[in-house]
């Protein structure tokens, strides 16, 4: 019996030192590429503006807008649109075009012609090949003499705004989307819609 | 068999140190990097060490075993105290508003202030002068009100008060100066993170730029930073560490003298076993007590400076050469700087000058 306990605890001191004790590595192999959808929360997560939340307000916004009276009743249709740049007064850095762009990528796709969208972000390069087709070094299949370049019917641009609150090793995060179409012979908003994300996490204590 | 153990449990390979050191790698390269004038590589590695900065801890596997009594804090992976993560996102809002967004340089300023946002001792938070001074400046260039963050900045400041915002200035000089803090750990066993204050808070900088001449002292010292800040709850654990092995070692030591005394004083073989029972059992205490690292993390970014200073100038546009020199307080030039730029209208020019080459 005394023996059978002695070899017991050798066995478990062995399986003790080869196992257990060696320094927990997170994911010693690594993890393979996971293709995740953009509306899903990733492993790796913060409580800042991330992917699912870009997909959840700008779905949201596309599809208010294109329900808006003035835009489907505009004369002569179809409206031009112009994306401002989003303001973002949130604590997150973020790449602020990327919420205008897949708002009009959406509304591209799913307006069916009902408004058009200007590419003022590449005036400098279309003003370039309209000066080399007057200055005739291109062909032009219209004359590029006249102004074809089309003025904004509308604006559409975005606003981000956040409230932090930090206690005890914890954060909280509140972040408020505003998008609005703002008519620029007037100044009038015709479309306002918004959207708004809360999210909290507790560091562990090794980091408070 | 079990001090073998322990000494497995408390083994970290030098690869998986250096990836636990991998924002500390990535802060001093952006520094440096910054003050090099490479603004790119700055970036990349800022946004890099940011990244994870972001990232909640939970479950984070290093940070549990750094709570363990037989690892030191060190083997958790490295984000910087308080004072550190504030200078990273300072840096990248500098670099930010280098980029012309303004925005993205108040986020980052914002985040920096989060950093600071919850010392023990419930003061001294949210105390940087240039971080709400900064937020409020982009703010209002911005078309907000920033008077709320400019009020704030003025009641925090110690050593210089910040000028009032000029909304036509748009040249800025982001100015840093000596040799920050650093890191020690006291107490009987080291388990007390404690700071040597870095440079002293008095020298000056004086731009010279087209006909004028503005002299600029600091308004943030990260020495006051470091050690206002109060303790951590990691201190705690350190603490209990501490007294683990106090009182291991006690009792083992009594426990072999004891053991060995009755094993040797003892008149029979029961006695004797009993005692060399104790006294294994007191060995056992010790092995155990001379394996627990109660050690503080002094694992610090070296490069950072003590002094942070700004100044915003009004300039036409069309090219500069700007002298910039750090004086002592008696006047005498300690480091002269040059910089060559462009003004252009609509957006701010944004310089960076440090008194440090790396």
């Amino acid at each position: 019996m005394k023996q059978r306990l002695n070899v017991l605890a050798a066995v478990g001191i062995t399986a003790w030192l080869v196992s257990g004790c060696a320094s927990g590595v997170q994911n010693p192999s690594g993890v393979p590429v996971t293709v995740l959808k953009p509306d899903e929360q990733g492993f790796i997560a913060g409580s800042g503006i991330e992917s699912q939340d870009l997909v959840a307000v700008t779905d949201k916004m596309a599809r208010s807008l294109l329900s808006t009276p003035e835009i489907q009743n505009f004369t002569p249709a179809p409206p031009r649109i112009v994306l401002l740049p989003v303001e973002n007064d949130t604590r997150f850095p973020i790449n602020k075009d990327i919420f205008t762009t897949r708002i009009r990528a959406l509304l591209n796709s799913q307006a069916q012609g009902k408004m058009r969208f200007l590419a003022r972000d590449r005036m400098t390069a279309l003003e370039q090949e309209r000066a080399l087709k007057q200055e005739g070094k291109l062909t032009s299949n219209s004359n590029p003499n006249v102004q074809e370049f089309k003025g904004a019917d509308f604006f559409l641009t975005g606003k981000l705004q956040g409230m932090t609150t930090q206690a005890k090793g914890g954060v909280s995060d509140y972040v408020l989307y505003t998008f609005q179409l703002i008519d620029p012979r007037t100044s009038d908003i015709l479309w306002e819609n918004s959207a708004e994300m809360k999210k909290q996490s507790v560091e562990d204590a090794a980091y408070r | 068999m079990i001090l073998l153990g322990l000494a497995g449990c408390a083994s970290i390979s030098p690869e998986e140190q250096a990836r636990r050191n991998r924002i500390l790698t990535q802060y001093e390269s952006a520094l440096t990097a910054l003050r090099a004038g490479n603004y790119a590589l700055a970036r990349t590695d800022l946004d890099a060490a940011l990244l994870q900065l972001g990232s909640n801890t939970a479950g984070d596997v290093s940070a549990r075993e750094s709570r363990g009594y037989f690892n030191p804090e060190s083997v958790k992976s490295f984000r910087g105290e308080p004072y550190e993560r504030v200078m990273a996102y300072y840096y990248r809002g500098i670099l930010y508003w280098m980029d012309g967004e303004p925005d993205n340089a108040r986020a980052a300023f914002k985040s920096a202030a989060v950093q600071d946002a919850d010392p023990e001792t419930g003061k001294y938070q949210c105390d940087w002068v240039l971080v709400d001074y900064l937020d409020g400046l982009a703010t209002t260039k911005l078309g907000g009100d920033g008077s709320d963050l400019w009020r704030r900045s003025e009641t925090n400041a110690r050593l210089n008060r910040p000028p009032p915002y000029d909304l036509q200035a748009n040249v800025l000089f982001f100015l840093e100066m000596g040799q920050g803090p650093v890191k020690y750990a006291a107490g009987e066993y080291g388990e007390q993170l404690k700071f040597r204050p870095g440079s002293a808070p008095d020298p000056v900088a004086v731009i010279k730029v087209a006909d004028q001449t503005v002299k600029v002292g600091a308004f943030d010292d990260l020495t006051y930073q470091a050690t206002t800040r109060g303790g951590r709850v990691m201190d705690h654990v350190l603490q209990g560490k501490a007294v683990f092995k106090g009182t291991t070692a006690a009792l083992g030591t009594g426990a072999i003298i004891a053991g060995t005394s009755v094993a040797i004083a003892g008149n029979s073989s029961t006695s004797r076993n009993v005692g060399m029972g104790i006294a294994l059992a007191g060995l056992v205490s010790t092995v155990v007590s001379a394996a627990t690292t109660p050690e503080a993390d002094t694992r610090q970014w070296k490069n950072l400076p003590n002094l942070l200073s700004f100044a915003a100038l009004r300039l036409a546009p069309g090219e500069y050469s700007a002298t910039i020199e750090f004086q002592s307080p008696s006047g005498k030039v300690l480091v002269t700087r040059e910089a060559r730029f462009q003004v252009v209208t609509g957006r701010d020019t944004v310089l960076f000058l440090s008194d440090r080459n790396t």
